[in-house]
């Protein structure tokens, strides 16, 4: 099966001009081709088929007697088409005069007047003058459509874009039309404000001024601003973004189509958490910490105490990197680490072993993001897209929609997916490797029953999940939440699903990793930040005097232990807060607490730097930085500055290399592509990259001669087998998630505050029942000595016997509490 | 080798010698001649203004410095913060800020007010683009003309001081002056 059908050329005619246009492409795309204009506002490619609402592309076509739509009408073979005859220069007059009849004209106050479509296509198509004298219509505003976006109801031209967006793309169905005729208008029915993951597309949407954003509200006009490309580092998504900048501000954060990466859309926190560049709650000078308390110093000072007590703990120190850190500092920290302080002991927040990733990491098994859409089947696997890689969530559903795609989900949590899916299965909560041993069975035509059950899973569904990955075509995408490597025999049964569903080597068809380490987990893993891990994947000599570990005792549990019994006295984090992770808490709470020496490149003060710390450098945000990242699907995509630096702000990469030095280590890297160019030179399967190679669009290692240089993955060490479910003897299962709000970046964007989340927990109403719980209630969960307090959420397709709590939440997060098995109760 | 121009070769023409009687003329007649203008003008007496103390009348037109506008009913500000001045300014020399009018912050007539709006004159070349450009006659060119300072940061203007009424009037002149 062919899966992306290359469309064949036809030529026709448009204004005299011979054109060739790939068959069956609308007018208005084919006429482009041609170099001729035909005005829009209601077609948007993106939005899926032409809806015709707007009438503003009549064009003439010979042999059919009325005009026709550009935007909803395919170019056929020798088709005559004519868009300058006074005819249609006539409706084109008229449609714009209809258009306006109603329309405020406040484009001075009007947040769009000056990159309005409307102003655009008025000013280029419309007849220069009104013959309407009579009232317009009027509607209260501008209103709050939601927190994030002002509705003026007046200057809506009823294009349908936004609506759309909501019922068909997000599928959030929560804005609709309401009224009919010239007294409609956009709302959501029940007059709730929109508050979904995805609405702020909808301001980016909207040919007119109707929807526009609040935190963006009259902050600058398009000839105040510049326009700089970047890639968004909030999650692993990795979005390619315009970032709107006026006066070394951000102000806003627009779209920058990548078919291969976010297919042109962005995540309400991609959208709108740029706020936390600007809040006052970000570090922008060096703190030491003095007496007990976090002090402003000179940077002099900071360096100097950093340098010295990394000397001090030489050998005795480790690292820990979080998702935002860019290859180069990873790869600049992994060296000053090993060469200049002689530690191996390094690694991501991720919790999961590097040979387990190295094993699924290879680039015959790697699947693309578009091919989410295009495949047969896609199978999500221990992941919830929405929370934890936001774009792929509308990847999917675009799939399914549009392309047929047949879904299957199989997650212990219920999934925002579920309504899409041709299957959706339940397993208990941290039971992946058992289930993946079902499936296998199943797919091999043996009985399942037991093993599923073993999983918490109905053997039944195991059987039917099987029967649509084997039979539904060959081009099968696996969607697998890292996290779940940390489970026994997890990567052993991915590997054989893979094997057995023929995805090696296949086009269109693989595995794509939602990374646990976060937004660059991969690109830490390929830039050498990895416990027994060099660049590029490269198994550190263990025969070498320092190490004598193995990686498991290098990784970042181990170090908790290290730092709690003395064994290590410092360590540095590279944007990483063990406290906001979901690394056991308890045990980092103590382990920072013992430290002597906590060094943090951090913009916030989040709980673990402020309490624990001893020098932090301010770090950069995402908007000031350069460097590299890669993409779960191996893209790597550069970070461009934007904006000049911050308050007293320096580049990691910078003070990386200036504490090497200070320890007696020269890097070499005087520059940040310095940094790139010697990443690029360490990491065989980047050989001879550029960084202008990577340029805005970014390029896949994998589709490069030098992805040759991968390292074979060693062969898997036999993995204890799943452990067997503990019986509950009356107790619940923890399952955990992160919800897309709960980042530090949402909690002190002014914008965004109100979806930060608060501890909930989601239990089946079955499990509330017998508890004597109801939905909003307080209740305390515990398990072995530890507890959190959350709100009791109700969620009908929650599996009975399991609860989930959230991640990322301080004190009250999931990975506070000390067990898999828990109690609620009343609090 | 030598050049040889060959056709390029351009003619110097010169005037014909002036002679003895020309030459006399030119020395005598043409000093006259301008004499003649000098003497005409001190009977007419002295055309000196005595600026600063008296200053020349301005035509109604004159595009001095900057003014901006209240209603005069309401007090309310005209200018909206709309920036089109900012866009139209060939000089780029306007700087307005825009931000949101609420019920207890009203500040212009519209949605938006401008909370900063500046003109650095020392860049401005008075071409009156931005009084055209404003859709409410919220700028208008004033007649002051009397703009040096001590310093540049001093020429920024600011919207607190184009609202003020200028300290000095400039005379106007008057019709058929
Ligand atoms: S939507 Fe466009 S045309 Fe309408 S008021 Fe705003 S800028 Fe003007
Ligand atoms: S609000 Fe905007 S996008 Fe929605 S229908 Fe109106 S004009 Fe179209
Ligand atoms: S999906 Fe992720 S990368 Fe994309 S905009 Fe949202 S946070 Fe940023
Ligand atoms: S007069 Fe001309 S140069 Fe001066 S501010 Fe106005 S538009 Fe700019
Ligand atoms: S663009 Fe064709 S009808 Fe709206």
């Amino acid at each position: 099966m062919m899966a992306r059908p290359e469309p064949k050329s036809i030529t026709f005619t448009i204004d005299g001009l011979e054109v060739e246009a790939p068959e069956n492409a609308m007018l208005v795309d084919a006429a482009k081709l041609g170099d001729i204009e035909i005005p829009v506002f209601c077609y948007e490619p993106k939005l899926g088929n032409p809806v015709g609402a707007c009438r503003m592309c009549l064009v003439e076509i010979e042999g059919i007697p009325k005009l026709q739509t550009g935007c909803s009408t395919p170019v056929k073979d020798g088709m005559v088409v004519h868009t300058q005859s006074e005819r249609v220069r006539t409706a084109q007059q008229a449609v714009v005069e209809f258009l306006l009849i109603n329309h405020p004209l406040d484009c001075p106050v009007c947040d769009k007047g000056g990159e309005c479509p409307l102003q655009d296509i008025t000013f280029g198509w419309g007849a220069g003058s009104s013959r309407f004298i009579e009232p317009k219509r009027h509607f209260v505003k501008p209103l709050e459509l939601s927190p994030l976006i002002a509705i003026d109801r007046e200057r809506c031209i009823l294009c349908y874009r936004c609506v759309r967006f909501s019922q068909e793309i997000a599928e959030d169905y929560q804005l609709v039309l309401l009224e009919r005729g010239a007294h409609s208008y956009v709302s959501t029915f029940d007059a709730h404000p929109y508050v979904a993951p995805f609405s702020g597309n909808i301001i980016e949407l909207c040919p007119v001024g109707a929807l526009t954003s609040r935190p963006y509200r009259f902050r600058a006009r398009p000839w105040d601003i510049e326009g700089a490309g970047s890639v968004c580092t909030f999650c692993p998504s990795q979005c390619n973004v315009t970032l709107t900048v006026r006066d070394e501000r951000v102000l806003r954060v627009l779209a920058r189509d990548h078919a291969e990466v976010d297919d042109g859309w962005l995540c309400d926190k991609g959208r709108f958490a740029y706020q936390s560049i600007h809040v006052d709650e970000r570090i922008t000078e060096p703190l030491v910490r003095d007496g007990g308390e976090l002090r402003a110093v000179p940077w002099e000072r900071a360096l100097q105490e950093a340098a010295s007590a990394l000397a001090r703990a030489r050998g005795k120190v480790a690292a820990l990197a979080g998702g935002q850190s860019t290859n180069e500092e990873a790869f600049l920290l992994a060296r000053l680490m090993r060469e200049g302080l002689g530690s191996e002991r390094i690694d991501t927040l991720a919790g999961v072993a590097p040979a387990k990733q190295h094993q699924l990491a290879r680039p015959d098994l790697q699947a693309k993001v578009s091919d989410l859409e295009f495949a047969d089947t896609v199978l999500v696997l221990g992941s919830e897209p929405v929370d934890d890689m936001p774009i792929v969530d509308l990847r999917i559903r675009k799939g399914v929609r549009r392309r047929r795609v047949k879904l299957a989900l199989a997650t212990s949590r219920p999934s925002s997916l579920d309504r899409n899916a041709r299957l959706a299965l339940r397993y208990s909560p941290g039971c992946e490797g058992a289930f993946l041993r079902a499936l296998a069975l199943a797919l091999a035509g043996e009985d399942c029953q037991t093993p599923a059950q073993a999983a918490g899973a109905e053997g039944e569904q195991v059987r039917q999940l099987a029967e649509l990955l084997r039979s539904g075509g060959s081009d099968v995408v696996i969607l697998y939440g890292e996290r779940m490597l940390a489970q026994g025999s997890a990567v052993e049964g991915l590997l054989r699903l893979a094997s057995m569903l023929e995805l090696s080597g296949r086009d269109g068809a693989g595995m794509l990793a939602v990374p646990a380490a976060g937004a660059n987990g991969r690109g830490l893993l390929e830039a050498g930040f990895a416990p027994g891990y060099g660049p590029g994947l490269q198994p550190r000599p263990t025969a070498s005097d320092q190490i004598d570990l193995t990686a498991a005792q290098l990784g970042a549990h181990a170090m908790a232990g290290g730092l709690s019994s003395g064994e290590l006295s410092a360590v540095y984090l590279l944007h990483a807060d063990p406290l906001e992770s979901a690394l056991p808490r308890a045990q980092w709470s103590h382990a920072l607490a013992q430290a002597s020496t906590v060094i943090a490149h951090a913009s916030f003060l989040t709980e673990g730097v402020r309490d624990h710390a001893t020098v932090v450098f301010p770090a950069q945000s995402y908007a000031e930085k350069e460097g590299t990242l890669v993409h779960p699907d191996g893209r790597l995509q550069r970070l461009r500055p934007a904006i000049g630096k911050q308050g007293q702000t320096r580049a990691e990469w910078s003070v990386i290399c200036e504490l090497a030095k200070r320890c007696g280590l020269d890097l070499g890297v005087l520059t940040g592509p310095m940094a790139s160019k010697q990443l690029f030179e360490a990491v065989p399967f980047y050989a001879a990259l550029t960084l202008e190679e990577i340029g805005g669009r970014g390029v896949r290692w994998q589709e490069r001669d030098a992805a040759a240089g991968f390292p074979e993955p060693p062969p898997l060490e036999a993995e204890e087998p799943p452990a067997a479910l503990p019986s509950p003897n009356g107790a619940l299962r923890l399952g955990s998630f992160r919800s897309i709000w709960a980042a530090t970046e949402v909690r002190v964007s002014p914008a965004l505050q109100f979806l930060h989340p608060t501890q909930r927990v989601e239990m089946a109403p079955a499990d509330a029942e017998r508890l004597g719980l109801a939905h909003g209630e307080t209740v305390r969960v515990s398990a072995n000595d530890s507890s959190v307090t959350a709100t009791v959420t109700l969620r009908d397709s929650t599996p009975a016997g399991s609860v989930f709590l959230e991640e990322g939440l301080g004190a009250h997060s999931a990975n506070a509490l000390a067990g898999a098995m828990v109690e609620v109760r009343k609090a | 080798m030598a050049w040889t121009p060959g056709e390029d070769v351009v003619e110097v023409v010169r005037a014909p010698a002036p002679g003895a009687a020309g030459g006399l003329y030119r020395s005598f007649g043409e000093t006259l001649r301008g004499l003649k203008t000098t003497f005409a003008r001190i009977i007419e007496g002295p055309v000196t203004i005595q600026y600063p103390e008296e200053k020349v009348p301005v035509y109604p037109r004159f595009r001095g410095r900057h003014k901006l506008h209240r209603f005069e009913d309401t007090g309310l500000e005209k200018c909206v913060g709309c920036s089109l001045c900012a866009a139209a300014c060939p000089a780029d020399c306007i700087r307005v800020v825009a931000a949101e009018n609420t019920p207890d912050n009203r500040v212009s007539a519209g949605e938006r007010y401008a909370a900063v709006y500046e003109i650095n004159l020392s860049r401005c070349i008075f071409c009156g683009y931005c009084e055209v450009a404003c859709p409410f006659d919220a700028i208008t060119m004033g007649h002051e003309y009397e703009l040096s300072d001590y310093s540049r940061t001093d020429l920024i203007f600011t919207k607190e001081m184009l609202l003020a009424e200028p300290l000095e009037r400039t005379p106007l002149r008057k019709e058929g002056e």
